[in-house]
């Protein structure tokens, strides 16, 4: 009885406070571990990108297959793990955020916040594209692979972030 | 494992991380946006022990005959893409991550983020429709390909299959580095802190 409290005060506390992101990222590391030698390291981008494809034979219907990139490279298939990971992060968030209480509906205020974001989100897409990594396989898959693949990404992903942080230095300075 | 099998599992791990991200307010975009612009680097070290866990891990697996490593040529769109990615990131606010994390906390403007990553996503395979640069993996070799600037694949695999040395030792010069300039934050850190 005693220890199903202090479970439940703990898991309440949980909630309650800011977890330190080196702890966080320490667990991350450890289950993607799990997932590495079970099926894969952790991805975000090819997940992202079989949805895309989904959503568009779900507009286009077979005319989809007259675009070569949805045959060779990517063919719609609702049963690709890496789907699954993005969908259950935002389930995660979404737990976490109304457990924790931090769960509210909030829109971006000022138009130019509309324009960066449109823009960010259409560079991001199409350079996950082009590099046939994201991020999260830049630095939680290819590099720890000693991939030459995550060295040429670090590369460019910094390279990328100093100019995206410059160009925001500008626009916050007016 | 069952197509059912590994998409359950991704999706408990996706929740795991879900939380843990949300709970502990990390973001890639920052680790590196606030590292350059603020000098910021709470972020930044959390990147950092992660990859150095993660090295030693994928790399004694490796060495082991076990995991699955990602296996495909890479060249300079690695570079180009990523390079078009940060400043996305950046100007978005948001990487792959927080783009669903935040959306999971109810943050409309990562939702629409995430539809212009579709979007963008949409756009390149028009692109590539007609000029199918960089090349598919179904014609990809492994071996360099330059007039596709493509340089082959090199992981801790091959390395370990072509010299005969063992992929954790790659895992431990790479931990070493991270564990490296993990340092020189914190010794940046201090002398900061004695500063003020």
């Amino acid at each position: 009885m005693l220890e199903h409290l202090i479970v439940g005060v703990s898991i309440l506390d949980f909630f309650k406070r800011t977890l330190d992101p080196v702890i966080a990222l320490s667990i991350i590391a450890v289950l993607d571990i799990f997932l590495f030698v079970s099926i894969g390291a952790w991805t975000v981008g090819g997940g992202e990108t079989m949805m895309t494809g989904l959503m568009a034979q779900a507009v286009m219907g077979d005319e989809l297959s007259r675009l070569p990139f949805w045959n060779l490279v990517f063919e719609p298939d609702a049963g690709y793990w890496k789907i699954y990971i993005s969908l259950g992060m935002l389930f995660g968030a979404f737990v976490g955020a109304i457990l924790s209480k931090e769960f509210r509906i909030r829109f971006p205020r000022r138009l130019s916040e509309w324009v960066l974001i449109s823009i960010g989100g259409l560079m991001m897409g199409i350079g996950i594209r082009l590099a046939f990594v994201c991020n999260v396989s830049t630095f939680f898959g290819l590099t720890p692979e000693i991939n030459l693949g995550g060295y040429l990404a670090i590369s460019g992903i910094i390279a990328g972030a100093w100019t995206g942080s410059m160009i925001y230095k500008r626009i916050l300075e007016g | 494992m069952s197509i059912i099998g590994e998409c359950v599992l991704a999706f408990v791990f996706g929740s795991a991380v879900g939380i843990l991200v949300q709970r502990s307010r990390f973001c890639n975009t920052a680790a590196l946006r606030d590292a350059i612009l603020f000098k910021s680097f709470r972020n930044t070290k959390a990147l950092l022990v992660a990859m150095m866990i993660l090295t030693m891990g994928f790399t004694v697996f490796i060495t082991l005959g076990d995991g699955n490593p990602m296996s495909f040529d890479v060249g300079l769109n690695q570079v180009i893409g990523l390079f078009i990615f940060g400043i996305g990131m950046v100007l978005a606010g948001a990487c792959t991550v927080s783009t669903w994390v935040k959306t999971g906390e109810g943050d409309i403007g990562a939702l629409w983020a995430l539809l212009f990553t579709f979007i963008g996503m949409f756009l390149f395979s028009l692109i590539w429709s007609y000029n199918y640069w960089p090349p598919a993996p179904s014609s990809m070799t492994g071996n360099p390909n330059l007039a596709a600037l493509q340089f082959g694949h090199i992981n801790a695999k091959t390395l370990q299959e072509r010299f005969g040395i063992p992929a954790v030792v790659f895992g431990i010069v790479q931990t070493l580095i991270l564990a490296f300039i993990y340092r020189a934050i914190l010794k940046k850190e201090s002398v900061e802190k004695v500063n003020v």
